[in-house]
């Protein structure tokens, strides 16, 4: 029989190596340091904020909303995995101890995370509420007991078979997080002590009533792990490549509007290409992403010549990447045998590249005019891609590409 | 008839000197359904990757209409399409995409991609589902989207691994039908399978292979007599072989 207690350890650290493993390699990569560099840059804004508002600013409604948005999303890990709709289900009686386990660490991490946004925010708090660091530790008991509370309900929640359902019990939730945080901020204890007995009905009658009428959501509980290791994913592939990012695909039917191609062999590829790049996930954010970083840097440096160079490094940084949405179709085995030349496939690539590249050089240019009013500079911009995209395409595509005839 | 694809000595794998399949010699002809059958492992997949050009013949060739993959690429491919057994579609393309970038990239007009293409969809059904994506798609569905842009190209030569798993019995009997269609109308077709009684029903002449290597070939008849079992199934016969009785 299945030891569930040390399947969920197993798992758990499993998931902690791999975090760490990826967080270092966060902290390996350049972006880190920027990231630190925005933050030191972000907090002196924030204390010039706070000095700018004015006195009727209110507080207490913002933080409401915050935090009543916070507690009501309750995600729980359950390390779960596909194989487990088949292996585990014989041993769903014995899966409580295994949930509860998953509960608890959640639990850790929600109060955690709690306790971090209500650190960010207590400087507001400090101004507007109430000082004092008694009032910092009432403040972050209160919130973590309530986060607490919308984790164990929202486990019940998640045994409801619709979502429709869930939503109208999460609404429900919604309510009363927003009635405790208006009445936390507002310091009326009294009050508060009132919606804990209300909260007490709701877990123990209401909720606790779910355990007994219906099962695990297997399906349910396994897409939203996904959902959630994907969105762990999502942050570490801003500074690596997590391989087992699935894509997903957007329809985006205005953009693919831009990809219309008349009906010949020759185009089979540039559609293909083209459509990729707009629907997947990730390229169109890449490239809009290095767009504004690259304004960020023209923004930075001097105005001179040199930019030229700093455009040259985003058009590398931008190929380089977009090389990978080729290894995409290695294993596709219709894309292996279409009847076109090799050389046609990777030709096509790189003119779809090159056209990309001067999009990107051309608002690069607009965005340098605009700035110092330096027209020639700003044209060499563009001219710098085309310039880029013939010199140094092909010798990446010859290596990244595999030719097979 | 006139052979489309012929095989002649093919001998390939995918480590140097350990092949995987031994000195094949087969053809399929105009207007015949040649049943490729083997047990898990016997080659059969190995085989077709060598007819597809995806993989290099340590001896031996694979012609189609007389030209090997090295002499003309693009024209060899250009003479078949290919129906994998685990269906592989493009996750950023819809239906409708798939199917046109399969007649772009097979070159062909498109006015007969747009004749040929609403028949399809509606005899498999799928006519109401070309703005989805694969993601969307059960097993069989994304099966029915690789084998409409196969049958769309409508070309001299189908190779075909393994159809029916996962396809419902209406899309088994579109896809039996049009294959019978285009047989008829003078294409080959070359059909790995496990599913016997169709293959006994639909195909002309059956190669067997066993162990790499090709034990019994020819009609049920000469199977059966070949075999020395008279008024046996293919089932039969081909029990018969992959216990290893015939070498």
């Amino acid at each position: 029989m299945i030891d569930v207690k040390k399947l969920w350890t197993k798992r758990r650290n499993a998931h902690l190596t791999q975090m760490l493993k990826y967080f270092s390699l966060m902290a390996n990569s350049g972006l880190i340091v920027s990231l630190i560099l925005l933050i030191v840059i972000g907090s002196i804004y924030y204390a010039k904020l706070l000095q700018a508002l004015p006195n009727d600013f209110p507080a207490v409604f913002i933080l409401t909303i915050i935090f009543s948005i916070w507690l009501t999303k309750s995600p729980i890990r359950t390390l779960l995995k596909e194989g487990d709709l088949v292996f585990l289900l014989p041993v769903e009686s014995r899966m409580k101890q295994y949930f509860s386990m998953a509960i608890s660490s959640s639990i850790a991490a929600g109060a955690f995370s709690t306790l971090f946004i209500f650190t960010l925010l207590w400087p507001i708090v400090q101004v507007f509420i109430h000082d004092g660091w008694k009032m910092y530790v009432i403040f972050s008991f209160f919130l973590i007991a309530a986060k607490i509370f919308n984790l164990f309900v929202s486990w019940e929640e998640r045994r409801l078979p619709y979502k429709s359902h869930q939503m109208n019990y999460r609404i429900m939730r919604f309510i009363v997080n927003f009635v405790y945080a208006y009445l936390l901020f507002n310091e009326a204890y009294l009050f508060l002590i009132a919606i804990f007995a209300i909260m007490y009905v709701l877990k123990n009658f209401v909720f606790g009533f779910f355990k007994k009428q219906h099962g695990y959501q297997w399906e349910m509980l396994l897409a939203e792990e996904q959902a959630l290791k994907i969105k762990g994913y999502r942050l570490v592939n801003y500074f690596t490549d997590v391989p087992a990012l699935k894509q997903t695909v957007h329809r985006r039917p205005l953009l693919n509007r831009l990809a219309v191609f008349s009906f010949k062999k020759n185009n089979a590829f540039s559609a293909l290409y083209m459509k990729t790049f707009i629907r997947s996930g990730d390229y169109l954010g890449l490239y809009v992403r290095l767009i504004l970083l690259g304004f960020l840097f023209i923004y930075l440096i001097p105005p001179g010549w040199w930019q030229l160079a700093v455009v040259f490094l985003f058009f590398q940084m931008f190929s380089l990447q977009l090389f990978t949405l080729y290894t995409q179709y290695r294993w596709n085995v219709s894309f292996m045998i279409y009847p076109i030349n090799d050389t046609v496939k990777a030709k096509a690539f790189e003119n779809w590249l090159k056209g990309l590249l001067i999009i990107q050089g051309l608002v690069y240019g607009v965005f340098y005019w605009i700035l110092t009013g330096d027209w020639i500079v700003a044209i060499l911009m563009p001219v710098a891609a085309l310039v880029y995209s013939l010199v140094r395409l092909p010798a990446m595509s010859k290596k990244h590409i595999p030719m097979t005839s | 008839m006139k052979p489309i694809l012929e095989v002649t000595d093919l001998t390939g794998g995918y480590l140097p000197n350990q092949p995987v399949i031994h000195h094949l010699d087969f053809s399929v002809k105009e207007s015949e359904i040649v049943g490729l059958i083997g047990l898990n492992g016997a080659g059969k997949s190995t085989t077709i990757k060598h007819v597809l050009g995806l993989m290099e013949p340590m001896s031996g060739s694979s012609k189609i209409e007389g030209q090997t993959f090295r002499d003309e690429p693009e024209i060899y491919r250009s003479q078949f399409t290919y129906i994998p057994e685990v269906p592989i579609l493009y996750e950023e393309l819809t239906l409708w995409e798939h199917l046109e970038l399969t007649a772009m990239a097979y070159g062909l007009e498109e006015q007969t991609f747009l004749t040929r293409v609403r028949p399809l969809l509606e005899e498999f059904r799928m006519d109401n589902k070309i703005k989805w994506f694969p993601s969307q798609f059960s097993k069989g569905m994304k099966q029915k989207v690789m084998i409409l842009c196969a049958l769309l190209v409508e070309p001299k030569l189908y190779i075909v691994d393994e159809p029916f798993v996962g396809l419902d019995p209406l899309g088994i009997q579109s896809f039996l039908e049009y294959m019978v269609k285009f047989k008829n109308s003078g294409a080959g077709v070359l059909m790995s399978t496990h599913i016997l009684s169709t293959a006994e029903r639909y195909c002309d002449r059956f190669l067997i292979m066993h162990e790499g290597r090709l034990v019994l070939s020819g009609t049920l008849d000469e199977l059966r007599k070949r075999s020395e079992l008279k008024d046996a199934t293919l089932d039969e016969i081909y029990l018969y072989v992959a216990r290893g009785k015939v070498t």
